[in-house]
């Protein structure tokens, strides 16, 4: 999908009314795009000389090709294992050898790669990254050293870990055939398929400036990032991509119920995730509803989750909601809690649906209203407070298909919200074509339990 | 290589020490009462952000009461003044007031991050919390049930497991030994007397140390303070004793059933005021702390693929320094994973750093500096954190010529110091085994890194 050229004439007018020391009420971003297709964004903050720089590719887990889950983030591996002139690990190396921090992320819709640097360095951190978008080495040793990498940041973060693990089964029930049912880390067996081919393939249909964001916030004005932008990556030839799959998202016509029972699991929880629409899906103001809601129910300890349960019926130690809608396809809308000791999961199951139930018959109280209302307006405030966070905001709302109005206008958005459209988003919460589990430990047959073989035996260690 | 670096190391330094930070300068309030108070006055956002320390942290904890000073830092927004648990979380929440505690083992570390509009009801609050909390018993019934359910679930994480144990048979019978979120058992040992006993001697001026960043002046600001910690009592908690033998070198196996055992293994380190400390902060980024750049990632992760993450770091606490690593592998890499490690350190202690590690250790330190300084949440964060360890307040401004001083000389002095193995205590959370195939080979074929010797 080629990327329209659109604002690269604005550039001058706008330069003309940045804000020198910024005291903006509203952040501003500014945006044009260079001729091989690649869209750039500039979110300046003078305060410190330090830019942030980020390169978003519209590619993610969902672009795995079937039978090698786990791709997409492995590909993201890769982009470190060097290039003929920037050999080895030489990538890190050089930027930290120039004081600058760097590292990659990658989620079912997007690769986000980014730099944090001295101001007079960035231009190298923009050569070294053009250099890689095209340049990579991926010969045999590498591939095969890094799938091991890649199996060991999945033990890590999925296996050794019960809630991971829970979450993982309960996305793979949730979506059915969609990608956003597969890991993005990948399942362990497919991990192991990656070969060289696959990831060359990979990165000829993905890896093109025409397929890429590029951000930039902090020290920086538009001019500079233009010069800077045009210098390095202007010369790196467009491609032609591979297509993005339109997946079906297949209705859900039934609940799913799911218990997983394992020995690991010291703390039982329960959790319910619901698919609903994502801000690129959503009718005006329907996404806002959703985030309030979630914000009402379940943001912090003022929330109605963990009033009802944890402070007034004292069923839960923990309980809150929370609402993912940057996505290309469709949002998430999850609820949890973990049970007091002797409460079992079914009781607590049924209160918080009792609570919701009761939450869409009664108005909403005002205070709580304007609180939720409140503190997420002040997030965007106290988010301008952080070059990466700004430039993941942007980043991230444009890699699927959003604007930079729909940044710079949420917090106008999220004051609009009404009552109404908020009891709405709580009634659209449909349990039946919902995924329900429960995360419980297995609890063998009474034995005595093996000490440990440690020594020395620490002073107060516990029994 | 076509990409050259265009500055000398010493010039780009040079550039970058002055001025961490585009608009904020770094100054000292005075305070009568003998708090250390530091501020940056930078009015390009409405919000204001600070980090306060007080000396409440776990290493206070009388015995038997383990995770007292955590308790009581999670109930400080639990109701206060007249106002109960439920009204003071509104009272934060209505405004967007963030005020979050990090109770650590010397410190309790208080950050609040407020819009400049709201700032002193923020200020007041906090003040309300520290000199008149309720610690009534609904909510330190609710805290106490939710700390014993964390304890627990941490117990199915094996890099708490490995902590745990570590900090245990490292610090032996000395405050810095127990867990700072205590047990089970000691925390339902613990009732409203221990918390109200605690606070009051705990929650005092005496040691203060304050860092804030934002839209104030130092006019608003005294105020704002006084709102905050007028109140508090002006005395000084005793000092936290000094260890005597640290350290319980050799392997330990705390079995437990992961697909990926943890491995924390750690060496004596150096107090902040040893003067061979920056050598020593060097020769850890150069050996365990610099991601990427270091050469445990390089021969554990890059070379073997033996891990996603391997690092050092060297952590400075009032009454001791500890050099503390972490790796995770799979079951049948642990033994190779150890062995791979004590070599590299072993190499390290006996040759230290080529002079190209060592510039690029020193521009990497330097040059990163303004990194810390971008925010005024990071500017808070940061500065307390140079007050914390008992640093001058020209450090902020002298830090990146000190880091330059360092000499080949130093870092190899320091690296014998530190990296002895045989004094390395290992504790392994996890179950490992003997590799069932053929052992990985242990000396694969890797590039020649340009630049550097070979390192076997």
């Amino acid at each position: 999908m080629p990327i329209r050229a659109r604002l690269g004439a604005a550039l001058i007018a706008c330069t003309a009314l940045l804000p020198l020391r910024a005291r903006a009420d509203e952040p501003k971003a500014f945006q044009f795009a260079l001729q091989n297709g690649m869209q750039v964004l500039v979110v300046p903050d003078h305060r410190a000389p330090v830019v942030t720089h980020m390169l978003w590719f519209k590619v993610g887990a969902v672009d795995d090709p079937p039978g090698i889950s786990g791709l997409a983030h492995f590909f993201e591996h890769m982009m470190f294992r060097g290039t003929k002139q920037v050999p080895g690990d030489s990538f890190s190396t050089t930027i930290a050898r120039n004081g600058g921090v760097d590292n990659a992320q990658t989620t079912h819709d997007s690769t986000v790669f980014y730099e944090q640097i001295a101001k007079d360095r960035l231009p190298l951190a923009m050569q070294l990254e053009a250099d890689r978008m095209v340049n990579l080495d991926l010969s045999d040793s590498n591939v095969t050293t890094e799938r091991n990498v890649v199996s060991e940041e999945r033990r890590m973060r999925i296996d050794n870990n019960p809630q991971s693990l829970l979450g993982e089964q309960m996305s793979a029930a949730l979506y059915l055939s969609h990608p956003y049912g597969r890991p993005v880390i990948g399942w362990m067996e497919e991990i192991q398929h990656i070969d060289k081919n696959a990831a060359r393939d990979f990165y000829k249909h993905h890896y093109a400036p025409n397929n890429a964001i590029l951000v930039l916030a902090g020290d920086i004005t538009p001019d500079e990032a233009r010069k800077d932008a045009q210098a390095a990556y202007g010369k790196v030839p467009a491609r032609e991509l591979a297509p993005r799959w339109d997946f079906a998202q297949p209705p859900r016509l039934g609940e799913t119920r799911m218990t997983v029972v394992r020995p690991d699991v010291k703390v039982p929880l329960f959790a319910r995730n619901y698919r609903v629409k994502s801000y690129t899906e959503a009718h005006p103001g329907e996404a806002e509803g959703l985030e309030v809601l979630a914000q009402l129910l379940g943001g912090d300890a003022t929330g109605i989750f963990y009033r009802s349960l944890v402070v007034d019926k004292k069923l839960a130690v923990d309980a809150g909601a929370s609402y993912d809608g940057l996505n290309r396809d469709s949002g998430e809308f999850d609820l949890y809690a973990e049970p007091r000791p002797g409460v079992s999961l079914d009781v607590l199951e049924r209160a918080m649906d009792a609570t919701l139930a009761d939450f869409i018959r009664k108005p909403i109280a005002d205070a709580d209203f304007a609180r939720a209302k409140t503190q997420l307006v002040a997030g965007a405030t106290y988010r301008r407070d952080n070059q990466y966070a700004m430039a993941s905001a942007y980043g991230q709302a444009l890699s699927i298909g959003l604007t930079t109005d729909d940044v710079e206008e949420w917090p106008s958005r999220i004051r609009a919200v009404t009552a109404d459209s908020v009891r709405k988003a709580a009634a659209s919460l449909n349990r039946r074509e919902a995924v329900t589990a429960y995360l419980e430990p297995f609890v063998p047959l009474p034995k005595p339990a093996p000490r440990p073989r440690a020594q020395p035996k620490p002073a107060g260690a516990t029994p | 290589m076509r990409l050259r670096v265009t500055f000398s190391a010493a010039l780009f330094a040079a550039s970058l020490c002055a001025a961490p930070s585009n608009a904020a300068t770094v100054k000292a309030l005075p305070a009568p009462q003998g708090e250390t108070v530091w501020y940056a006055e930078d009015h390009s956002l409405p919000m204001i952000a600070m980090s306060a320390a007080i000396p409440a942290g776990a290493a206070y904890d009388p015995r038997g009461k383990d995770g007292l000073a955590t308790f009581a830092a999670s109930l400080l927004d639990e109701g206060a003044g007249d106002l109960n648990s439920n009204a003071f979380h509104e009272a934060l929440a209505n405004k967007a007031i963030q005020l979050s505690v990090t109770p650590g083992r010397d410190d309790m570390i208080v950050s609040l991050v407020t819009l400049k509009e709201n700032a002193p009801d923020a200020f007041r609050l906090l003040g309300m919390a520290l000199s008149k909390p309720h610690f009534e018993n609904e909510a330190v019934n609710r805290v106490r049930a939710q700390m014993i359910a964390s304890i627990e679930q941490n117990d199915e994480e094996p890099g708490d497991v490995a902590a745990k144990y570590f900090w245990h048979a490292y610090f032996g019978n000395h405050p810095y030994a127990h867990d700072a979120s205590g047990t089970p058992q000691t925390l339902n040992a613990i009732n409203q007397r221990d918390l109200h006993a605690f606070a009051r001697d705990h929650w005092v001026r005496g040691g203060l140390k304050i860092a804030v960043a934002g839209d104030v002046t130092p006019q608003q600001l005294t105020q704002l303070l006084d709102t905050a910690f007028g109140s508090l009592p002006m005395k000084t908690p005793p000092a936290i004793p000094w260890p005597g033998k640290v350290g319980a070198p050799g392997v330990h196996i705390v079995p437990m059933p992961v697909p990926q055992p943890t491995v924390i293994f750690a060496l004596p380190g150096l107090m902040r005021s040893d003067k061979d400390f920056l050598a020593a902060y060097v020769a850890n980024y150069i050996v365990g702390g610099g991601g990427f750049s270091s050469r445990l990632t390089d021969e554990v992760r890059v070379k073997r693929g033996l891990t996603y993450d391997i690092s050092t770091s060297l952590e400075a606490f009032r009454r001791a320094g500890v050099l503390v690593g972490l790796v995770a592998t799979r079951a049948d890499a642990v033994n190779q994973t150890i062995a791979v490690t004590r070599q590299t350190l072993k190499d390290f202690a006996a040759n230290g750093p080529t002079d190209k590690e060592l510039q690029d250790a020193k521009t990497y330190l330097t040059g990163s500096y303004p990194l810390a300084f971008q925010s005024d949440a990071g500017i808070a964060g940061q500065l307390n954190s140079f007050q914390r360890i008992g640093l001058p307040i020209d450090y902020v401004a002298n830090r990146n010529a000190l880091m330059n001083a360092v000499t080949l000389a130093d870092v190899k002095r320091a690296a014998a110091r530190l990296f002895d193995p045989a004094r390395m205590t290992i504790v392994v959370a996890g179950s490992p085994v003997e590799p069932k195939a053929p052992p990985p080979p242990s000396a694969p074929v890797v590039r020649p890194k340009t630049g550097a010797p070979a390192r076997k």
